[in-house]
């Protein structure tokens, strides 16, 4: 390695999340856009929890279950507006709640259930 | 139906996510391991032993995040890009080739014109781009990686779903049709205005598929101005980047500002067409349209014609065996037009009647950018002027790029100005124009730059006089397809139509046996590559082109000589290669496949 570290001087040169961040956001955009509740919950709940983490992977964040709140709490305030305000996208509203919400559980299992055993970075 | 469709659509999503949780849940036991290579030998930390491990197999490419291997993925997607946009022109310069509808229906015509400008645009030329950029900015600024790895992953694997998004349409989903809004996607066809059948879900896919290419492209951009500002190695300077990372630069700079703009202005639309906004549909929402997709627009043929032109600088001087005439005005022109490039937009809409002063401004400023394009072309003809020329294929690519690239910029002068301009506006002579920049320029780049370092990425050579066939085809077919559409322009054959008027039969015949030519010209192309992927001799010097011998050689090919030294010790590789490739590079990059 080179004397002037760089952003990135501890990688590794492979990860399995990118693919997933990737294939996140088309599938939760043409849920949200067509209003296909599945797809939208099922896409967030993947580019959130892929976001969590490569995250946690790159050793961005210490826990887990923090960065799944505050990315719960985003789809919260989102799926809120989209729901209960002028907006009154109901189906979408809801979805984004609902992938909120099982993020929530997730990551609140994920910290009671698993531990991290792993080779730290 | 309907519950029993949704049903099945959380099903299949469920099992998909669960699916994605178990493979994650085994990927994770895999890295968890320690590799078995040498113990604490070259003082490195526990880390960079995990850092140096790459899974074989499919799961190599799925999960990488080393700069080298999402180059080749980039690369590798842009081409099959590049043959599809190709073969839907084929199909419709066939069609072209009779004035009447014969082989295509009008609206499959639509559908493929539409398709074939945004492959090429935005799932060839940006990718192809980045391909190279990906591979060798990182070690031209003797970097690790780049300064984001996963965001660069997550780059790419944006755009393989982007095109499946873009190219929807064609395929047999019941009720879904392809876009036939042209690139430009004006409105209010684009809304789904009038009784036309553009309210179809096909063209809300091809908008997100769009969307999710420039949200890609962004990442990349933000990706390489990090790199290059913050990553580079002690000994590369702002007084010595190298001309191609100048050009990366710049254009990432570009892209910064004008993707986002694409993406805002399409989700306009988007909510325009599916949730009742307004924004294009009220009093000046057509006009608002092309400013917004213009102030995009016009930035882009520079994204995409910088660092071709950065591939050019770099490539044509080591087989002029001489140093690039200028290199400081070649920078400064860079610099200049990517300034100049955000105000030449409104030059697309001379004729849609905006108010006099601002056409004449907006005149001004499109003639002002020839001047530091004719710089970079004085300077590379400089170049040459003189030089010790070796016609190599990648020079020779280079050389046709220069030509080209007059022919298309001077057509570009004229259109610049505004009585001209209404009078050829909409007509052949602007595709002829543009197409003798991206195909005749732009491709022609990208060729140069395959077949110049085909020897770093591939360890083998290709067959020299298939790539001479390959550009001489080229060549011929560019200039003889776009220069015949400069004609039709001034006999006033209009762009977008898939009939005609007899009188244009016989230029429109040779436009389509052009087209022909290119298709042979492709065709040898990809088996040359194929085949000399696999088969071609192995590059056993580091330094195939003789740049050594003008003390021209860069810091790519340095480093490609220091990867074969360690390779060729096979047997006592794990010591050897270990100490040499201190640095992250692993021995296996490229000779394991």
């Amino acid at each position: 390695m080179d004397e002037a570290p760089g952003l990135s001087d501890q990688y590794r040169t492979a990860s399995p999340w990118p693919v997933f961040v990737a294939l996140g956001i088309p599938i939760s955009e043409l849920g949200l856009l067509f209003g296909l509740f599945p797809l939208a919950v099922g896409g967030l709940l993947l580019f959130c929890g892929s976001i969590a983490g490569m995250l946690k992977e790159s050793g961005y964040v210490e826990s887990t279950i923090r960065s799944l709140v505050v990315l719960s709490a985003i789809l919260f305030a989102f799926g809120g507006a989209l729901a209960f305000t002028e907006i009154n996208l109901v189906t979408r509203g809801y979805a984004t709640i609902a992938a909120a919400a099982l993020l929530l559980v997730g990551g609140v299992a994920f910290e009671l259930f698993v531990w991290d055993n792993k080779q730290a970075i | 139906m309907e519950v029993n469709g949704q049903l099945a659509l959380t099903v299949l999503m469920g099992v998909f996510l669960i699916t994605v949780a178990a493979w994650l849940a085994r990927i994770e036991d895999w890295r968890s391991y320690t590799p078995l290579a040498g113990g604490g030998a070259v003082g490195g930390t526990k880390e960079q032993y995990v850092s140096e491990e790459k899974p074989s197999g499919l799961i190599r490419w799925l999960t990488t995040v080393d700069h080298k291997d999402i180059g080749m993925l980039y690369g590798v997607y842009s081409l099959i890009a590049f043959a599809v946009g190709g073969l839907m022109v084929v199909a419709m310069r066939i069609e072209l080739a009779d004035p009447s509808m014969t082989l295509l229906s009008n609206t499959f015509y639509n559908s493929l014109l539409t398709s074939h400008g945004i492959t090429m645009l935005f799932l060839f030329g940006t990718p192809i781009i980045a391909a190279f950029s990906n591979y060798f900015i990182p070690l031209l600024i003797g970097a690790d990686d780049m300064a984001f790895p996963r965001i660069n992953a997550i780059a790419f694997w944006l755009l393989p779903p982007g095109a499946l998004l873009i190219w929807a349409g064609f395929f047999p989903i019941p009720d879904i049709i392809p876009a036939q809004t042209a690139w430009t996607m004006y409105t209010p066809l684009s809304a789904g205005v009038g009784s036309g059948n553009q309210m179809n879900a096909g063209v809300d896919l091809m908008l997100l598929g769009l969307h999710l290419t420039g949200v890609s492209a962004t990442m990349g951009a933000i990706n390489f101005i990090a790199t290059i500002f913050t990553e580079r190695n002690e000994k590369v300077t702002w007084a010595n980047l190298d001309i191609f990372s100048w050009t990366i630069l710049t254009q990432s700079g570009l892209i910064l500002f004008a993707f986002p703009l694409l993406g805002s202005a399409i989700l306009m639309l988007l909510l325009d067409r599916n949730f009742g906004t307004a924004f294009f549909s009220v009093d000046g929402g057509a006009i608002l349209w092309q400013h917004l997709f213009w102030f995009f627009g016009h930035p882009e043929v520079y994204i995409l014609v910088l660092p071709p032109m950065g591939i050019v600088s770099l490539v044509l001087p080591r087989f002029a065996g001489r140093r690039l005439f200028g290199f400081k005005f070649v920078v400064y022109s860079t610099l200049a037009i990517g300034v100049l490039s955000f105000g030449v937009w409104a030059h697309h809409m001379f004729a849609t009647g905006i108010d006099p002063r601002l056409r004449a401004s907006f005149m001004a400023v499109s003639l002002a950018i020839a001047i530091p394009s004719a710089v970079k072309t004085f300077n590379w003809i400089t170049t040459m002027w003189n030089g010790n020329i070796r016609l190599t294929t990648p020079m020779l690519f280079c050389i046709g790029f220069v030509s080209n690239f007059i022919i298309g910029g001077v057509t570009g002068v004229f259109l610049a100005s505004i009585p001209i301009d209404l009078i050829l506006h909409d007509t052949y002579y602007v595709v002829g124009h543009f197409h003798y920049i991206v195909m005749g320029a732009i491709a022609f780049a990208g060729f140069a730059g395959l077949y110049y370092w085909f020897p770093i990425y591939t360890g083998r050579m290709y067959q020299t006089t298939l790539g001479k066939w390959h550009f001489w085809l080229s060549m011929i077919g560019t200039n003889l397809t776009f220069f015949v559409m400069v004609l039709l322009g001034y006999g006033g054959m209009p762009r977008r139509y898939a009939t005609y008027l007899p009188q244009f039969a016989t230029m429109h015949q040779l436009a389509t046996v052009g087209a022909l030519i290119l298709l042979v010209g492709q065709m040898i192309f990809v088996w040359n590559f194929v085949q000399s992927w696999l088969e071609g001799p192995k590059v056993e010097d580091g330094d195939p082109w003789d740049l050594g011998e003008d003390n021209l050689t860069t810091a790519e090919w340095t480093w490609f000589e220091r990867k074969l030294q360690t390779a060729v010790t096979d047997g006592g590789e794990e010591e050897e290669a270990e100490l040499a490739t201190d640095g992250g590079e692993t021995v296996t990059d490229a000779d394991d496949e």
